[in-house]
């Protein structure tokens, strides 16, 4: 990582308020990491790390309360459209066509209607939902919610897509088939992606790099990078490679708090 | 056996049926009305026929009484729910959004829906006298509550990731209420509608019955008064079928659609 980060985070401190007891939780406390450009970073930790609470940091919904969080070398503040963010519960909205939903963001951009749904539908082709346009969100099984969710951010046109957990609420065949969706999809598009999941296996399929955090409060334990090639990411290949294997057990002592 | 053959078929003798059913409940209780009088014996003033009461209604209807009487309930209704629709909304809004409209106006709001309309009603003939603006303004105070109510609870209960999606992918402020709030608000805003409609049904003749020299509710206090029982049924009549009418062309249209497009769509994605 020669080149200047795309996200570059440092001793960041994060805290959030447990509304019902009204407690200050430390979620994440001196946590530096770096984003490299065009790079599909997973981070995976124990539950309670402060996962999800960096990607809300980072996405603007959440203010450091001390530390730097700088994107391109520029602080972030307030939530926008240069930081796509994919959510654990989809966040489609009910009262729109699948079409409509993916054209939200061009729409807030001012875009005329027959080219911003031209552009969505490339994306609902990329993403495999090109039948579904016109249906409305209740309509669709959790998979096809999420990759209406992920052609959403992607046709945006974001600098980097950050993923909250973002197949952990569909089951685990679709789980499967999705993730190797999202090594295609990423192929054809490249953009950054911050990927925050607790399954391990599911982030050494898919980033270059793993970063694993400390229980709570989160700070980056290790990192390690993937060289598995991308042509060579497929549950048929993967699942009997020991490269694969070794990867992924390596990452899992670490997040059960051994070192290796 | 005979039960499967008979199913197919079922619905639509219950719909054919079921008009008729009810014109001939009707039927019936105006027979027995009309058998009912020579038993009670009383004079026609104290206890009019069906025949008094078509009599009554021709009358008013011939000398005009009627027509100009219903214009005026049906104006002062429409007019008094669409101002109250309207101000309960964007209220509802501004303190759902804005923490600084919430803290000015909500103790002010909270006290004055303690005050009920009726009590309203003699201070307000006082200082704008008998008829519409007395009326029209009892009856926007009636609907704005349950309009701005219905209204908070909505903005408040708008899923916040519904507003993270939104604003990450660009919303402005404007963006975000014309997107996102305000149609997640729709089916709270049509249940305060709904509510607000009925309400505002009752305070109008409850208002014309006190503060009005015309209009239905009017019509039904002095033939009282005056003993013509028969004007006083007549007005009760049309009182409802009036309601009727409101329910079943407006009301329930606009339940219907809400609910096709929007209830059940809104509340089956929330569950999740």
């Amino acid at each position: 990582m020669s080149a200047a980060p795309k996200i570059a985070i440092r001793d960041l401190r994060l805290e959030y308020v447990d509304e019902e007891r009204g407690q200050r939780h430390v979620a994440v406390d001196a946590l530096s990491l770096d984003v490299a450009e065009k790079e599909f970073l997973a981070v995976v930790g124990p539950s309670g790390c402060g996962k999800s609470t960096l990607i809300s940091a980072i996405a603007g919904f959440l203010k450091p309360r001390a530390g730097t969080l700088e994107m391109d070398g520029r602080p972030i503040g307030k939530p926008g459209a240069d930081r796509g963010v994919v959510f654990q519960e989809y966040a489609l909205l009910p009262w729109k066509r699948v079409i409509d939903n993916v054209a939200l963001g061009l729409k807030f951009k001012g875009m005329a209607k027959a080219e911003r749904h031209a552009i969505a539908r490339r994306f609902l082709e990329i993403t495999g939902l090109a039948a579904a346009a016109e249906k409305f969100p209740h309509e669709l099984s959790g998979g096809m919610k999420q990759r209406a969710a992920v052609a959403r951010t992607l046709a945006n046109a974001p600098e980097i897509m950050l993923m909250d957990e973002p197949f952990a609420a569909v089951d685990a065949q679709t789980r499967l088939t999705l993730q190797e969706e999202l090594v295609r999809i990423w192929e054809t598009s490249r953009v950054t992606v911050l990927f925050v999941t607790h399954s391990v296996e599911e982030a050494v399929f898919l980033a270059d790099r793993v970063v694993v955090l400390t229980p709570g409060p989160g700070r980056v334990k290790a990192s390690v990078p993937i060289p598995i090639a991308r042509s060579r990411r497929s549950w048929a290949t993967l699942n009997a490679d020991p490269e694969f294997g070794a990867l992924r057990d390596r990452v899992l002592t670490l997040v059960r708090g051994g070192d290796a | 056996m005979s039960t499967v053959l008979a199913a197919p078929s079922l619905p639509l003798s219950r719909r054919l049926a079921r008009p008729a059913k009810g014109a001939l409940g009707l039927v019936l209780f105006l027979a027995l009305w009309q058998a009912s009088v020579p038993l009670v014996g009383l004079e026609a003033y104290f206890y009019p026929a069906p025949a008094d009461v078509w009599r009554a209604f021709l009358d008013l209807v011939a000398k005009g009484i009627l027509p100009v009487y219903l214009i005026d309930s049906i104006g002062r209704y429409a007019s008094g729910v669409a101002i109250g629709t309207v101000l309960g909304i964007a209220c509802g809004l501004a303190i759902g959004i804005s923490r600084l409209a919430d803290r000015t106006l909500s103790p002010t709001i909270n006290f004055l829906f303690a005050i009920v309309e009726v009590a309203w009603i003699p201070i307000f003939v006082i200082w704008f006298g008998y008829g519409f603006k007395t009326i029209l303004i009892a009856l926007t105070y009636v609907v704005f509550f349950p309009m701005l109510y219905n209204t908070l609870v909505g903005v408040r209960t708008v899923p916040q990731v519904f507003v993270n999606a939104a604003l990450s992918l660009g919303a402005t402020r404007l963006q975000l209420l014309r997107e996102v709030i305000l149609p997640s608000v729709l089916p709270n805003i049509i249940t305060g509608f709904r509510v607000g409609a009925g309400f505002a049904f009752r305070g109008l003749i409850f208002a014309e019955i006190v503060a009005a020299k015309s209009g239905i509710g009017y019509l039904i206090f002095e033939g009282a008064a005056n003993h013509q029982t028969a004007r006083t049924i007549v007005g009760m009549i049309v009182m409802g079928l009036l309601w009727l009418g409101i329910d079943n062309l407006y009301l329930k249209p606009i339940e219907r659609m809400t609910i096709e497009r929007w209830g059940s769509v809104t509340t089956a994605e929330r569950r999740e």
